[in-house]
């Protein structure tokens, strides 16, 4: 008897649903950044609403990493739909422990499907992950720091203006 | 020319079977494997149903979305059936609840067979030396 689940796809079913449960965090992700440029660009934070722009086009760019994955691994990439978005903050600080909370959960829930690859001894999908755990040292890290420059500068006087000047350099070196 | 026309389709009918291989049977239905179209055959609750590679992934993942347990205890008086509709799928189930319990064990065991016989392929040739 041929062994048609494994010729269809190399992902079994399992690890299929939880990358399109990815799929559908890093277009939440994407959202919620948009929003969140909006909402700088409004009250007038340009520089971080540009950091926030570019971070919705990353999240966006991860989301479709992980649907061409699946498809190319014979699965069934789900587009997922977006729903409830935030459009109100309540204060600039607000916005970035926001994202940084963002980051932590998508980290959190690449090292669950990581984790789901061990059992089943899918290192071609584990592989395939590293690239995103890479990423996401770089993501939290700038995302970490933005928070920190509310307290290393602080909000006083002009801090504000100085935390939205300094969101844009904030650089991820490798050590 | 009627009779050759009949004895011809007759041979072509022989020339090409379909077989099918059991990969699981219960009291209250089989489900058998299609090596030559790559497909599965679940016959249950009166009828042989065709299903390809994506719809009985389909059809396992609305069979076990069903929350039986929440069924049993509740206790409007609504029917005590659950339609199982597949999307791009030409089938669809109206199932009684025992029914709906015996094809999730049916799909159960099917799936556990499949598991093994993946198992197997690996050990016997993907991985002999």
């Amino acid at each position: 008897m041929k062994d048609i689940m494994r010729v269809k796809s190399l992902i079994s079913s399992d690890i299929e649903t939880l990358l399109n449960q990815q799929i559908k965090k890093e277009a939440l992700s994407s959202s919620i950044y948009l929003s969140m440029a909006s909402w700088c660009g409004r009250n007038g934070y340009d520089n971080s609403a540009d950091y926030f722009f570019k971070q919705a086009e990353e999240e966006r760019m991860h989301q479709l990493k992980f649907y061409k994955y699946v498809l190319d691994m014979g699965g069934m990439a789900i587009s997922p739909e977006v729903t409830n978005i935030k459009l109100e903050y309540n204060s600039f600080r607000e916005v970035f422990e926001e994202a940084l909370e963002q980051e932590i959960s998508v980290t959190q829930s690449i090292k669950n499907i990581a984790a789901r690859c061990h059992k089943e001894h899918d290192y071609v999908t584990l592989e395939f992950l590293n690239w995103f755990f890479k990423e996401q040292r770089e993501e939290e890290f700038k995302a970490r720091r933005a928070v920190e420059l509310f307290d290393v500068i602080g909000e006083e006087g002009t801090g504000r203006w100085q935390i939205d000047k300094h969101v844009g350099q904030i650089v991820y070196t490798e050590g | 020319m009627y009779i050759n026309k009949v004895q011809y389709m007759q041979k072509t009918a022989i020339a090409s079977p379909i077989h099918f291989e059991e990969v699981f049977s219960t009291k209250k239905g089989s489900i058998y494997q299609s090596d030559s179209e790559y497909c599965w055959y679940v016959d249950f609750a009166g009828k042989l149903a065709r299903f390809d590679y994506r719809n009985l992934l389909k059809l396992q993942k609305a069979v076990y979305a069903i929350d039986i347990e929440h069924i049993l205890l509740t206790s409007d008086k609504s029917a005590d059936v659950e339609i199982i509709f597949i999307c791009a799928c030409d089938h669809c189930y109206v199932l009684s609840l025992i029914e709906i319990i015996a094809l999730k064990e049916l799909l159960q065991g099917a799936f556990v067979m499949l598991e093994l016989n993946h198992i197997i392929q690996d050990r016997l040739f993907r991985l002999a030396a």
